[in-house]
């Protein structure tokens, strides 16, 4: 080994975990031959103890009281500003909440009463159909019922009877699990499922719910108002 | 509820992190003595030292989630934004070395020996010890570092490289330039009094 490796690795060879036992042996030999590193392991022995000296002296030192005071006031301030700030986040979130379900269930309302005044309309209107136009035809029974154009068709929810004239053969029971439709079709077209349609305005188009059961086939019908 | 003293760090600061003023002085007691005398060491300044173990806890409390446990322990992490603070310090006042350090009723050092020695004997002591913190705080700021972990702070070569980041040659090549400039130093300081007692 020579001086300056000695120097780099020989001064702490003793506590340098990395160092494999042969560098250990090395390190030994050197230091037994060489004057010059005896002498600088000596003085860093003696460097040593005044370093641990100062090690001793401030081993027991810690930081003063008021750290952990002022430490613990500024946990207590931060935690009340935090707790503040997500009440009140809280509560914000709360009152748009409640504003949003108080609006939804007014929309519901009134979209309900709007339907049942519309549905009470429409049936005083089937009502009086059959009385106002008289005359019977057939003539579009051949074409298949009645015509209807696909763009007004509407899927409608719900399953209402009470509103709609059955149409001849159909039991109120039947329609219990039917679909309505919305179509537009001309007012002769009723004279395929058996009611009665006035001549003069049998090619005049009405807009009608057709209530439809699972085969497919008109068991009520309902006139809308235009 | 009350806390066990083997309470681990990441439980105790989860609870402080909800504002449980216990867990965080829990932690705080936990850390703090080594914390503090890494940075007065380092820095030689009471006064330093107590502000950047305040500085340390408070970037604790004010974002705990910076600490993830998975990467290490939070002594570990903690010592890491201490000596971030340390070099901030130092780079700022690069040649500030205190004369004296006072308690906060201004009687004296803040350190007491635990030592029933004579008078002349505890001022020998004394003054070997005010020689060698002079040694160590005229180091440069890396080699200080070196030494006060491996010799002050008696870690191993491989627990300072841990905590600084770096590799273990690096800690070595430090010390090995650390003890040649201390042992410089030391020998220059030693010399001062002999040289004032043999010209009277």
């Amino acid at each position: 080994m020579k001086c300056e490796e000695f120097e780099t690795i020989g001064l702490d060879a003793g506590r340098d975990a990395s160092l494999s036992e042969a560098e250990r042996a090395a390190v030994e030999e050197h230091v037994s031959s060489c004057g010059r590193c005896a002498a600088l392991q000596s003085s860093w022995q003696e460097a040593r103890m005044e370093l641990r000296a100062l090690a001793e002296e401030t081993s027991s030192a810690q930081a003063p009281a008021r750290v952990e005071m002022r430490l613990r006031q500024e946990l207590r301030t931060q935690h009340s500003a935090w707790k503040s700030r997500h009440i009140a986040v809280a509560a914000a979130w709360t009152l748009a909440a409640a504003a949003v379900l108080i609006g939804a269930v007014s929309w519901v309302k009134w979209r309900d009463s709007q339907h049942l005044a519309k549905a009470s309309h429409s049936s005083a209107a089937v009502a009086d159909n059959p009385s106002s136009h008289g005359g019977v035809s057939n003539s579009n029974a051949a074409a298949g019922g009645f015509s209807v154009d696909e763009d007004s068709v509407t899927l409608v929810a719900g399953n209402e009877s009470g509103n709609y004239t059955l149409l001849p053969g159909v039991q109120p029971g039947d329609i219990e699990d039917s679909e309505i439709l919305r179509v537009r079709m001309q007012r002769s077209a009723l004279g395929a499922f058996g009611l009665p349609v006035n001549e003069d305005l049998a090619n005049e188009w009405i807009q009608v719910d057709l209530v439809v059961g699972d085969d497919g086939s008109p068991q009520a019908v309902r006139l809308l108002q235009e | 509820m009350r806390i066990v003293d083997q309470e681990r760090d990441d439980v105790l600061l989860r609870q402080a992190a909800k504002g449980d003023e216990e867990a965080f002085t829990f932690l705080y007691r936990r850390h703090q003595a080594a914390l503090y005398r890494f940075a007065v060491r380092m820095t030689g300044n009471a006064w330093a030292a107590e502000e950047i173990v305040q500085d340390v806890f408070m970037t604790l409390m004010r974002d705990p989630r910076k600490y993830d446990a998975t990467r290490g322990t939070l002594g570990g992490f903690l010592y890491g934004i201490a000596r971030n603070r340390v070099m901030k310090h130092l780079e700022r006042l690069p040649r500030e070395i205190p004369l004296e350090e006072k308690n906060e009723d201004g009687t004296g050092s803040g350190i007491v020996l635990q030592d029933t020695a004579t008078p002349a004997s505890w001022a020998e002591k004394r003054e070997r010890v005010d020689r060698v913190r002079a040694a160590v705080l005229e180091l440069p700021a890396e080699f200080r570092e070196a030494v006060v972990l491996c010799e002050l702070e008696e870690m191993s070569y491989e627990e300072a490289a841990q905590a600084v980041g770096c590799p273990i040659g690096t800690i070595r090549s430090r010390l090995h330039r650390g003890r040649a400039l201390l042992m410089a130093r030391l020998e220059i300081l030693r010399d001062v009094p002999r040289r004032a007692t043999m010209a009277k």
